[in-house]
């Protein structure tokens, strides 16, 4: 039939298609203009691509474990040695090393460290932050001073607190429960056009252990009150600021642990409690310059009050000039003399050169004139600590495969103690870090930083890190990572100038009534840093299709030049001598089975090798946690877990924790009815041969109304 | 007198090649008609001129040509063979002022904002083309992109919760379940922090109380940090982070507008998601949360083929 020529129509169609449409003159798309929110500097990476072994404890398992202490949350992260000094002191280390003093781990809170300026040991209980403002736990296995810092050494644990934005409304909590426990959470939320603050406040009560090796009863319970303001403010389109205040203040009772020295003493004290106090202040200013580029400037400043008075009786002899000079000379030989006074009262001074032979007859002659007799006096053991810290970081994204994220850091550190330091000690430390992530192809990333730090009191460092992933696809990966770190010791294990002057003696020693004991202990002041080298390979998936995300690694640590003496008041002797080795494999399984059930699984095998024992004691060589969630509906869900070691410093642990709770809706407001129950399976004390409980279940329930 | 029988008279072969000549020269014409197209709107922008060009030039038989709204009379003192296409809430509003005129299109116009102005009613002479993506079509981009997802929350208000028993019915074929959530006060986050808490990923509707630069920071933020995607509401936010959304550009609309056109109005629906569309899709937001990075022609093309063969 007829048919016209061609119609132009259908060639200006094809050529309308396939020229590039300017997106600013399309009418139909981006009539306003929305800023770019998740940037390539703001989107974190993901699961598979860290460079290391990351284990989240996410706010729904936070709140399915019941548990009252973070240290307590921390069982459920594999290769974490959890363990009890006494009750209100935990005792938590990655891997292992020295129980009582667990300093090779970083922890922080919102980027803001916390372990004490002077002693560099995180008091567990004396965080100022409440379990319900923590939205959740990271805690990265390994050492990372590429990121946090000198002291990440093992692993570094960051509590995230809750987004105020995300708290809204007023939220009261009361729990109650055997052994006297008995906490309280009250806080209340609000947001305005361009903020969002949190008051929280909240308590804690417990009597802790119960009875000590010998049946009596243990003095270890713990009270303690915590403030908490957060305030985070949209100050323009690309600039916010963040700052928050924490104070906490509480008693933790310590039992009287004084042995008087010289026989015939029978006075004592009966207790050495503690009063500890923690403030805690920050403000973080988020500067976005553009969508590749971001900053942020943290200030911090923090304050450890620990006031701890005790009274001490032993014989006016401690207090005896010669006794004292006999100790600088020769302490085996004075200790031998002092421990076995009565033996030597007759015969004379024990062999020894002619100046301990002097010294330690004059010593017996003010025994044998009246230096033997009882006096009582206060110790004041009290410490105050304050730390000021700067920290610049800047995150880069050069181009879609290329990230750079470094930064710098100045930190002053201060201790003041009478006992400890004879006055004031202090420290500064410069640090500088860098990490570049190259993503090399679509299946290759490599990661690679250094950190460079320089303490006023040691001396500088440098520690690299060099990781590789292979990522099978977004979801699966190899990895392999070397890294180093360094620890350097604290002013303590360094500086220390311990000695005790005694007060308001009790009659008065050699006519004073203040008096200086003979014991003196000093750091050896040339201690060098820690060093170790992990080495790592490990695997990490998530199956959607199932809801299961896996994580499995394997890992060789070595620690060398440790300080491992024990840090105790007599014969301080304290060197780089030791060293120690950390091999095994570390499982973690997160699996959910359906909408309503959640099975959380980890397990560790650590195998510990020290050359000091005492750093291989606290490791365990199989431990584990297993957790199943579930949501039954209408209100109600569940929770059962259960954690197990074989040997945390001898003893075996096992616990059963369940948790029952039913959230009620009345009107607009919500209560939850929670009641935990844990139960121990073992029979043993808890890591220290006197902490014991008298039943091995406690019960404590817990009300919350929120609205 | 041989050249005087040069006038011959037509034979029949003739006659019916001239009948068939004027028969298509006819229908071509009526087929072919040079209409009348008016587009209006309160102010001639850029975006507006390219497009008015550009329609113009994809009809050349058709006089097209745009004239601001001020400058228009009453609709009904409009030719009715006129074919008149809106281009935004003002012009509408002026074609609302009496029923007869001639037979409209209305461009930029959203479920919400028809509701807010008819109600349930569907008024005669208009034909509204959506411009938010249809409900059932986003519901299958998380079916594509997002195979787990078995949750779907969705945020309303007062004003768009008309919108969730389409969506529940789109939902169900699709074994998806919606999650829906009242949010009235977008300062208060405690709805979206129930919402993010029982879905595996959210859906925006394309509700500008809920979804505009204020709350953008707090939504894509919120989701983000519980590795949440957030498909939609529309494209402009896919590039401020949601994870992907469909969505018609000027060249769609230009198709769907000349198919419309080619048909008499009499045909016309009253209203119309367009056939042709694209997927945007953030592929740093992607990676970041562990999802295969999208092919994003194919998965329109999938989704388009889906929709030819329900």
């Amino acid at each position: 039939m007829f048919s016209g020529p061609p119609s132009p129509r259908s060639s200006l169609l094809l050529a309308l298609l396939f020229s590039p449409v300017l997106l600013a003159d399309d009418l139909f798309v981006d009539s306003e203009a929305l800023p770019q929110i998740l940037t390539a500097t703001r989107l974190k990476q993901s699961p598979a691509e860290v460079p290391g072994s990351m284990t989240v404890l996410d706010s729904e398992l936070i709140a399915a474990s019941g548990a009252r202490d973070i240290s307590e949350l921390l069982r459920l992260v594999p290769g974490m040695m959890v363990g009890n000094i006494s009750g209100n002191q935990a005792a938590v280390n990655y891997h292992g090393t020295n129980a009582t003093e667990a300093r090779r781990m970083q922890v922080l809170i919102d980027g803001r460290s916390v372990y004490r300026a002077g002693l560099a040991t995180v008091d567990w209980s004396d965080i100022p932050v409440a379990m319900e403002d923590i939205e959740r736990i990271e805690v990265f296995r390994g050492p990372n001073t590429v990121s946090y810092g000198a002291n990440a050494l093992m692993a570094v644990v960051n509590i995230i607190t809750r987004n105020p934005a995300d708290t809204h409304g007023t939220r009261l909590k009361l729990t109650r429960g055997q052994r006297g426990i008995n906490d309280f959470y009250a806080s209340q939320s609000n947001g305005w056009n361009g903020g969002d603050l949190r008051l929280s406040l909240s308590g804690q009560e417990d009597d802790g252990f119960d009875s000590d090796r010998t049946g009596a009863d243990y003095r270890d319970s713990r009270r303690l009150n915590r403030f908490s303001l957060a305030v985070s403010q949209t100050l323009s389109d690309n600039q916010s600021l963040d700052w928050q205040i924490n104070a906490k203040d509480g008693a933790n009772q310590r039992p009287y642990t004084y042995r008087p020295v010289f026989s015939g003493i029978t006075a004592a004290g009966n207790n050495s409690d503690v009063v500890a106090k923690d403030y805690a202040g920050s403000v973080r200013w988020n500067l976005d310059l553009n969508p590749d580029h971001s900053l942020y400037v943290q200030g911090s400043a923090q304050h450890w009050d620990r006031q701890q008075t005790w009274r001490a009786c032993d014989a006016e002899v401690s207090f005896s000039p010669q006794l004292t000079e006999l100790w600088q000379l020769n302490p085996n030989y004075t200790e031998r003399l002092a421990r076995n006074m009565t033996l030597f009262t007759g015969p004379g001074a024990p062999a020894g050169t002619p100046q301990e032979m002097a010294l330690a007859n004059q010593v017996l002659d003010q025994w044998r004139n009246g230096a033997r007799q009882t006096l009582c006096g206060d110790i004041d053991q009290s410490a105050r600590e304050s730390r000021y810290d700067l920290e610049l970081q800047d995150t880069l994204s050069l181009s879609d495969s290329l990230r750079l994220v470094s930064g710098l850091n100045y930190r002053y550190d201060r201790a003041d103690s009478e006992t400890y330091f004879n006055g004031t000690l202090d420290d500064t430390t410069w640090r500088a870090f860098g990490q570049l992530e190259w993503r090399a192809s679509e299946h290759w990333l490599l990661q690679g930083g250094a950190m460079f730090e320089d303490t006023q009191l040691i001396g500088s460092s440098l520690t690299p890190r060099f990781a590789v992933n292979y990522l099978f696809n977004p979801r699966h990966s190899l990895r392999a990572v070397y890294s180093e770190a360094i620890r350097s010791p604290d002013m303590f294990e360094n500086n220390v100038n311990w000695s005790y002057q005694v007060t308001n003696l009790r009659p008065a020693a050699y006519g004073q009534s203040s008096a200086r004991y003979f014991v003196k202990t000093r750091g050896p002041g040339d201690l060098d840093q820690e060093h170790m080298r992990s080495r790592e390979l490990g695997y990490n998936g998530f199956f959607p299709e199932w809801g299961l995300a896996l994580d499995v690694k394997l890992f060789y640590d070595e620690i060398t030049g440790m300080i491992s003496e024990p840090l105790r008041n007599n014969q301080y002797i304290a060197s780089n001598a030791n060293d120690s080795r950390f091999r095994g494999t570390e499982t973690q399984l997160d699996w959910r089975l359906s909408a309503a059930d959640r099975l959380r699984l980890t397990y560790a095998f650590v195998d510990a090798e020290a050359s000091n024992p005492l750093d291989q004691q606290f490791t365990a060589r199989n431990s584990g946690s297993a957790g199943w969630l579930r949501d039954w509906g209408h209100g109600w869900n569940s929770a059962l877990f259960y954690y197990g070691d074989n040997a945390l410093n001898g003893y075996r642990f096992e616990r059963v924790d369940t948790r029952i709770a039913k959230r009620i809706a009345l009107g607009k407001a919500q209560l939850q009815l929670a009641g935990v129950l844990q139960q121990r399976l073992d029979h043993e004390p808890t890591t220290f041969v006197d902490n014991n409980y008298d039943e091995r279940r406690v019960v404590y329930f817990s009300a919350e109304l929120e609205f | 007198m041989r050249y005087a029988m040069s006038r011959k008279m037509p034979t029949l072969g003739q006659w019916l090649a001239g009948l068939c000549l004027f028969l298509t020269a006819w229908l071509h014409g009526v087929a072919v008609q040079a209409a009348d197209i008016l587009l209006t709107g309160a102010e001639e922008s850029p975006g507006v001129q390219s497009f008015v060009q550009a329609l113009s030039e994809l009809r050349p038989t058709d006089r097209v040509h745009f004239q601001p709204l001020a400058s228009l009379p009453a609709p009904g003192k409009l030719p009715s063979s006129l074919r008149l296409i809106l281009l935004d809430l003002p012009s509408l509003d002026w074609r609302m002022q009496e029923s007869q005129g001639p037979a409209t299109l209305v461009l930029r116009i959203s479920r919400l904002q028809a509701r807010q102005r008819f109600g349930d009613a569907q008024p005669p002479h208009l034909s509204l083309l959506w411009a938010d993506p249809p409900l059932s079509r986003q519901l299958q981009l998380i079916r594509r992109i997002l195979p787990q997802a078995g949750r779907v929350g969705v945020l309303f208000d007062q004003h768009s919760e008309f919108l969730l028993k389409e969506l529940q019915s789109a939902a169900q074929p699709l074994n998806l379940q919606i999650v829906p959530q009242r949010w009235d006060n977008t300062h208060d986050s405690r709805p979206l922090q129930t919402v993010l808490k029982n879905s595996d990923v959210l859906l925006g509707l394309d509700d500008p109380d809920l979804y505009n630069p204020k709350t953008a920071k707090n939504l894509l933020l919120s989701s983000y940090s519980r590795q949440l995607a957030l498909v939609g509401p529309n494209v402009a936010f896919v590039r401020a982070g949601s994870l992907a959304s469909t969505y018609s550009d000027q060249n769609d609309w230009l198709a769907v507008l000349d198919e419309l056109l080619d048909r008499p109005p009499a045909t016309w629906p009253r209203t119309l998601y367009p056939g042709r569309f694209k997927v945007s899709s953030n592929a740093q937001v992607a990676r970041s949360l562990g999802i295969e990075p999208m092919n994003e022609a194919s998965v329109a093309a999938e989704l388009a083929e889906g929709e030819r063969r329900p």
